[in-house]
């Protein structure tokens, strides 16, 4: 299939969603009301414990809360492109439901991340985004187009960082079939986000800052669009990219190889 | 008497077993809520740099109410209660129950016990083989009556918990899908039940608030009494309180096991 027929079939399961939706309008608000409350969650975090300090590893409140909302973009955009995508990938492979997804005429990869749009995610990036933008205004940042055109490939690294980690777990259970819950490790994961990297030391610095990239994805966007760009950092979430990427792919793909299909 | 409660003793050995098929699932359990802690520690850690205390307590304090939280919790949280019942409800498994001298809320509580049991257990496990690391951040108070006084807190707020998760199971028998519900009152409960931080640190205002809600007794109170973060008279006043939100959340489950099969139709065999 060629890249216009891929896009004809998302546009596809996009309109298929919001149909879907459209039909269960009541899930839709309970779902936007459960994502709202957790940001909320966080936001009321941050602000309770700078009651009580005015820095956290040389943070303050504003850019604390920049982070977070850089954060919850991320995790916004994977809810509503990938979550229940990957979520049920790993349900498939177990029940053998997949079966029907490999006789699709597309790359099998495709096919599985892009059934399903998830609204209430997507809706809930703009409540994220005014997060950020409220904080970049009492920061008195004014950034230019170059800087938000930046902040928004650095996001776009961050999404392709958690959606191959978050495909590195799901593919696990190829090998592990009992492995249902596994999934959760992802937002486990992907709360160390919400730090800021100065927070990070000794053995948990080499581990989630250096080895794991949970750290980095909102943080090197967060500090780009406060302090301007700093090369380096820029290079390295460039590779990690490339490298989680690299690595969920694979793991699915050699994954898909040991598939046999469940019994049927 | 006696027979009427060996049927529960039946429920609870069964309701072990079970629990010990999950095991895995609680370990992992156990795992990703010591990695919550450690986040939980970067976090604190960082906020106390530069101040010895937070509301009147020390960064080791503070971390031994997230320990104490964390250890508790496997004790005493309902898990995956409301959607087993609701499971039982859609299944028609409730079914049985209508028929025989059994009482549902009864041995669903039974199997709860058991379940907290395996899984309290199994989560000292972790607890165990992290304590060398753990134990320099460990600070308790030594007054007597804390432990005293954490013994009908936390069972009152086991029992809470489970008629919370009880009450919307119960919601199965008018909805179809009542996933985005629990979801919702997980993120509510975790809030105010002061796992995300201690309830004190809020500002006053909400934090009087809070104390009147029956997620207030559901994990800070009892975890509040161990680690010194309420005085006596409060912790009595407390107790109070919370046997009078055990006593409400009891009635409502009763009237909505009523109201429900009211509307259930037992289909099939």
């Amino acid at each position: 299939m060629s890249f216009l027929n891929y896009l004809r079939v998302w546009l596809a399961c996009a309109r298929y969603s919001t149909v879907r939706t459209m039909m269960f309008r009541f899930d839709f608000i309970m779902w936007s009301l459960v994502e709202l409350f957790w940001m909320t969650v966080n936001i009321l975090l941050v602000s309770v414990i700078y009651r009580h300090t005015r820095e956290i590893a040389g943070w303050t409140q504003y850019q604390m809360l920049l982070l977070v909302g850089t954060s919850m973009i991320m995790q916004r955009l994977m809810m509503g492109l990938f979550w229940s995508n990957l979520f049920e990938l790993g349900r498939n492979i177990r029940t053998g439901q997949f079966d029907f997804f490999l006789a699709q005429p597309g790359n099998p990869l495709f096919m599985v991340s892009t059934r399903k749009l998830d609204l209430d995610g997507l809706l809930n990036v703009l409540v994220a985004v005014s997060v950020v933008a409220y904080s970049a205004h009492q920061l008195g940042l004014h950034p230019g187009f170059g800087d938000i055109v930046t902040y928004i490939l650095l996001i776009l690294c961050g999404l392709i960082i958690e959606y191959g980690t978050l495909l590195l777990i799901v593919s696990l259970t190829f090998w592990i079939v009992g492995s249902q819950g596994i999934e959760g490790s992802y937002f486990t994961l992907f709360e160390f986000s919400r730090l800021p990297k100065e927070a990070f030391r000794g053995a948990s610095n080499v581990i989630f800052v250096w080895l794991l990239p949970v750290v980095l994805v909102s943080n090197v966007p967060s500090k780009s669009i406060m302090h301007g760009v700093d090369a380096r950092y820029v290079l390295w979430l460039l590779g990690v990219t490339l490298l989680w990427l690299l690595i969920g792919t694979t793991v699915f793909r050699r994954g898909l190889r040991r598939y046999a299909s469940a019994s049927s | 008497m006696l027979a009427a409660l060996d049927k529960y003793r039946h429920a609870f050995l069964v309701g072990l077993q079970s629990g010990l098929v999950y095991r895995w699932n609680f370990a992992v359990r156990s795992v990703f809520s010591f990695i919550h802690l450690a986040y939980a520690f970067i976090l604190w850690g960082a906020a106390f740099a530069g101040q010895s205390a937070i509301g009147g307590f020390d960064l080791r304090q503070t971390l031994t109410y997230f320990i104490t939280m964390l250890v508790l919790q496997f004790f005493i949280s309902a898990f995956n209660e409301d959607y087993q019942i609701s499971e039982d409800i859609r299944n028609g498994l409730i079914n049985q129950f209508l028929l025989k001298p059994i009482n549902y809320f009864l041995y669903r509580i039974s199997v709860f016990a058991a379940a907290r049991l395996v899984s309290g257990l199994l989560a000292l496990i972790p607890f165990v083989l992290l304590l060398p690391f753990l134990w320099k951040y460990l600070s308790f108070p030594v007054d007597g009556w804390r432990y005293l006084l954490a013994v009908p807190a936390l069972a009152m707020a086991a029992l809470i918990q489970f008629t919370i998760a009880y009450c919307f199971g119960m919601l199965s028998f008018w909805f179809l899908e009542i996933q985005s519900f629990i979801i919702l009152s997980f993120a509510i409960e975790t809030m105010l039940g002061g796992q995300v931080f201690p309830l004190d640190l809020m500002p006053p205002l909400l934090y009087q608030i809070s104390k009147y809600l029956p997620y207030y007794y559901q994990m800070y109170f009892p975890t509040a009494i161990i680690t010194g973060r309420l005085d006596q008279a409060t912790a009595l006043s407390g107790l109070l309180l919370q046997a009078v939100w055990l006593v409400a959340l009891l009635g409502l489950a009763e009237l909505l096991w009523r109201r429900g099969l009211r509307r259930h139709t037992a289909v099939g065999g």
